[in-house]
């Protein structure tokens, strides 16, 4: 039997392949520049165990998205209901749920009717005694959650790409967490990019109507005990961070004609004192809607409401249309960065750190160098031990674990797979395991010798009588390891990858790779005896 | 080279009964251990919490180190050496009903300023922050055990159709066993049980599988041949003709894993420990517990050959 000249070729490309594959992994940046244009110039990914980085797992409150929407409903009904001068006696949001009360029967039924000409496609409305509920429908609740986690995954893209970090990943995980990955940040940056990212940014307008340093002695002002019965007085509570004593709460309009979404650029500028503050500037519609607003307003506090604190709030000397700043105790980083969270847009939720990892650079570098140690001294090891009990059998293995090597790591890089500390691992173990279809081939080889065959003959009987255990074998584990790759989060879905390709090109090595080798050697010679 | 003399005849049927007592033993020790733990020792992976490895100069000691923790307001759960000795690596833990998310990063900026101001502890530095919030951790858990379900599911379904439904059962019975029994020595030796040890466990499940097909598969072969070997005597022949491969295998993988298990540094010796009691375990139950059942499977069920 001759070795396939088609095999050889393949086995030979593919060993091209993955070695060019891998020049960028150890040339790094001493590449020339022109090899980026003929040959991939990316190699192995390593993990952010390996080279020190952020990991962040956020996790967003898709709840508070459907809050919102009912929210809206409710305004909504409100409003509109006003302009037929129908009061509504309360509102309550359960869940997913809201409940309007009306005063009669006769408002309630002028209420369903615009309710089912504004919300029978995303809601079902009920009605029973003098109250109507809303209850969304799920595919539109589904639709709700997936625009917020899409959303909140944009923004936070807007602002992590704005810092100028190497290499950031932004990805979704599951339906409400989204995984960010910065590579090599250092521990000054983590801060930042964990404060940035937190950052809600929601900026509102409101006219101010008060103030005062007592909430209980402001409301009292006003007739009231609770915050929530300022409502029904188109007012609210705001807590202010004006730095002044007795502006430590405000009374202000409810509404807030004009958000930070009709912002068209937030930038770092100094004040006339030289301290560091926020311009911003609006786009078409904001831009009218704030000259609107200050011009009905003129004389009158405008409020500068940021995530729900009253950053600044001047007295509105004339129309404004397009420019404005938020002033207030920040460092020039502050500003700087509460610009960018307002250019790259306000979170249409909160979001919480549901987990962190921070590994610093010195501790990747340790991990490398152990794992490529344990690696050189495990390889090396079976080497001699696969010779030393299989003779020139055991240089075929050992040639065929070597090219097993190459070609894993080919497929990691080639497929962007990131390796990772226990990915190591799973190399390691790949290589004291490939050995195994060398072994169970070559022990049977020797057991058909016993019967006396001829060398090639036990050859061909010990590949063909092998070939299904070492498939069934490898296949059982290859089960085992793509059902974690499936379930697997961060490190283990690496260690799974790794695996997995690993059963494959080891498949790949035993049978084919060792058995071409061993055809080349045996190749039309009368071979006395096999060296095994 | 012949490790085993050919024609080598242990009479492994036999020490079936003495080899399952053993087993039985084992998997009462482990399950005794788990209980008498309460279960095992979770890490922050699952429980939520917060872990921080430092580095220090100095071999400063977890007392000296907890109790000045202590003083800073900051008592952690645990703080505990990894590594080798002169590595001076620790890990201090907090759980995760003490520690919020913003709590830890100002726990942080203290740790920062003890190790600039302390003389013992000048010169250290943070290597790794983990904060996992209690969420996360309950889906971990529930991944994990659906993952490793699921995957002796999967193995049985292959093995079933490959073989019969005595072989699966063997199989699968035969990866509880080894997973059991590697549990009970992580929980013996009050290892933590974190997100790595379940890849080990996975890994053990992938490993022991493996070694018992080619077992498997050997006494199929055997089967066909006919003749008038009884199944025992099919067992014997099989497990004593695979004798070499099994032993020759092990030792290239106890060979890796030993080399992982003191060079890999602290982050994998636990994976490393996990992977060799799994593949020691997991060998003893290929030659024993798996055909074993096979030969119990089939008497019950009156089949001969």
């Amino acid at each position: 039997m001759r070795a396939s000249r088609g095999w050889i070729i393949t086995i030979l490309v593919f060993a091209l392949l993955s070695a060019l594959l891998l020049i960028p992994t150890v040339a790094g940046d001493a590449l020339p520049g022109w090899w980026g244009k003929v040959f991939p110039d990316r190699g192995i990914r390593l993990g952010l165990d390996l080279r020190g980085g952020i990991f962040l797992l956020i996790g967003v409150d898709t709840e508070k998205a459907v809050d919102h929407e009912l929210n809206g409903i409710d305004d909504f009904m409100t409003q509109e209901l006003k302009s037929e001068k129908i009061l509504i006696k309360g509102s309550e949001i359960k869940g997913d749920n809201l409940t309007l009360q009306f005063f009669t029967k006769e408002d309630l039924d002028k209420g369903l009717k615009v309710a089912e000409e504004n919300f029978s496609d995303r809601a079902d409305i009920n009605e029973s005694d003098l109250s109507l509920s809303f209850a969304l429908k799920g595919s539109y609740l589904d639709d709700i959650q997936v625009r917020a986690i899409d959303q909140v995954k944009q923004v936070i893209e807007n602002r992590v790409q704005e810092l100028g970090l190497v290499e950031p990943s932004i990805q979704k995980a599951g339906a409400d967490r989204i995984l960010i990955q910065v590579p090599g940040a250092s521990e000054k940056d983590r801060q930042r990019i964990i404060d940035i990212i937190k950052r809600s940014a929601v900026l509102e307008f409101k006219i101010v109507r008060d103030t005062g340093a007592d909430q209980d002695v402001l409301m009292a002002k006003y007739g009231v005990k609770s915050p929530d019965e300022l409502k029904s007085q188109g007012l609210m509570l705001v807590p202010g961070d004006t730095g002044t004593e007795n502006e430590k709460f405000f009374i202000a309009t409810s509404d807030s004609p004009v958000t930070g979404e009709s912002l068209s650029d937030a930038r770092l500028i100094f004040d006339e004192y030289g301290r560091p503050a926020v311009g911003f500037s609006f786009k078409g519609e904001g831009a009218s809607k704030f000259g609107a607003l200050t011009e009905k307003n003129i004389g009158q506090r405008l409020a500068i409401v940021l995530d729900g604190t009253i950053k600044s709030a001047p007295t509105i000397q004339e129309r404004i249309t397009s420019q404005g700043r938020i002033t207030g105790t920040f460092t020039t980083e502050e500003a700087k960065d509460l610009a960018l969270v307002l250019r790259s847009g306000a979170l249409p939720v909160p979001v919480t750190v549901e987990q962190e990892r921070t590994v610093g650079p010195s501790l990747g570098k340790d991990s490398i160098e152990s794992g490529m140690l344990s690696m050189a001294v495990g390889g090396v090891l079976v080497i001699i031990f696969m010779i030393f009990f299989y003779r020139l059998q055991g240089v075929v293995a050992d040639l065929a674990l070597a090219l097993n090597m190459l070609f894993i790591l080919g497929f990691l890089s080639a497929f962007g797979i990131t390796l990772t500390l226990p990915g190591i691992a799973g190399l390691v173990l790949t290589m004291g395991m490939a050995v195994d279809g060398n072994i169970i081939i070559l022990e049977r080889i020797k057991e058909e010798l016993r019967l006396g065959k001829s060398p090639v003959a036990a050859i061909d009987a010990g590949y063909a009588r092998s070939l299904w255990t070492v498939l069934d074998a490898n296949i059982t584990t290859l089960i085992t390891a793509l059902i974690l790759f499936w379930f697997g989060t961060g490190p283990i879905k690496g260690f799974a990858a790794t695996v997995s390709i690993g059963i494959i090109s080891t498949v790949f090595s035993n049978v084919i790779v060792a058995r071409v080798i061993t055809n080349l050697i045996y190749q039309d010679r009368k071979v006395p005896v096999l060296s095994i | 080279m012949d490790l085993i003399k050919p024609g080598t005849h242990i009479d492994f049927v036999g020490k079936m009964g003495k080899a399952v007592l053993l087993s039985i033993v084992l998997i009462l020790i482990s399950i005794g251990s788990l209980i008498y733990h309460k279960g095992p020792n979770w890490g922050v992976e699952f429980t939520g919490g917060s872990e921080i490895q430092i580095k220090l100069a100095k071999d400063v000691g977890t007392e000296q180190i907890k109790s000045t923790l202590d003083k800073a307001g900051y008592p952690p759960q645990e703080v505990q050496r990894i590594g080798l000795q002169g590595d001076n690596e620790y890990l201090i833990r907090f759980s995760a009903d003490l520690v919020k998310f913003d709590q830890i990063q100002s726990f942080q900026k203290k740790l920062e300023g003890i190790m600039s101001g302390n003389d013992d502890f000048k010169g250290g530095s943070i290597l790794r922050v983990d904060y996992i919030g209690p969420k996360v951790g309950a889906e971990l858990i529930e991944k994990a055990i659906i993952s490793i379900l699921l995957g002796c599911v999967g193995i049985l379904i292959y093995v079933m159709l490959r073989f019969e439904f005595a072989f699966a059962l063997g199989a699968v019975i035969a990866l509880v066993h080894d997973t059991v029994i590697t549990l009970g020595a992580i929980s013996v030796t009050d290892k933590e049980f974190t997100l790595t040890i379940i890849a080990a466990l996975l890994t053990i499940i992938g490993y022991s599988v493996n070694d018992t097909i080619i077992i498997f598969d050997r006494i199929r072969e055997n089967m066909k041949k006919g003749g008038r070997a009884t199944f025992d005597e099919i067992v014997n022949d099989s497990v004593n003709q695979t004798l070499s491969r099994t032993i020759l295998t092990s030792s290239t993988v106890f060979i890796v894993l030993l080399a992982l298990f003191f060079l890999g540094g602290s982050v994998i010796h636990d994976f490393a420990f996990a992977l060799i009691v799994g593949v020691l375990v997991g060998t003893f139950s290929s030659v024993f517990v798996a055909s074993a059942i096979v030969i119990f499977w089939r008497k019950k069920k009156g089949m001969t050959v």
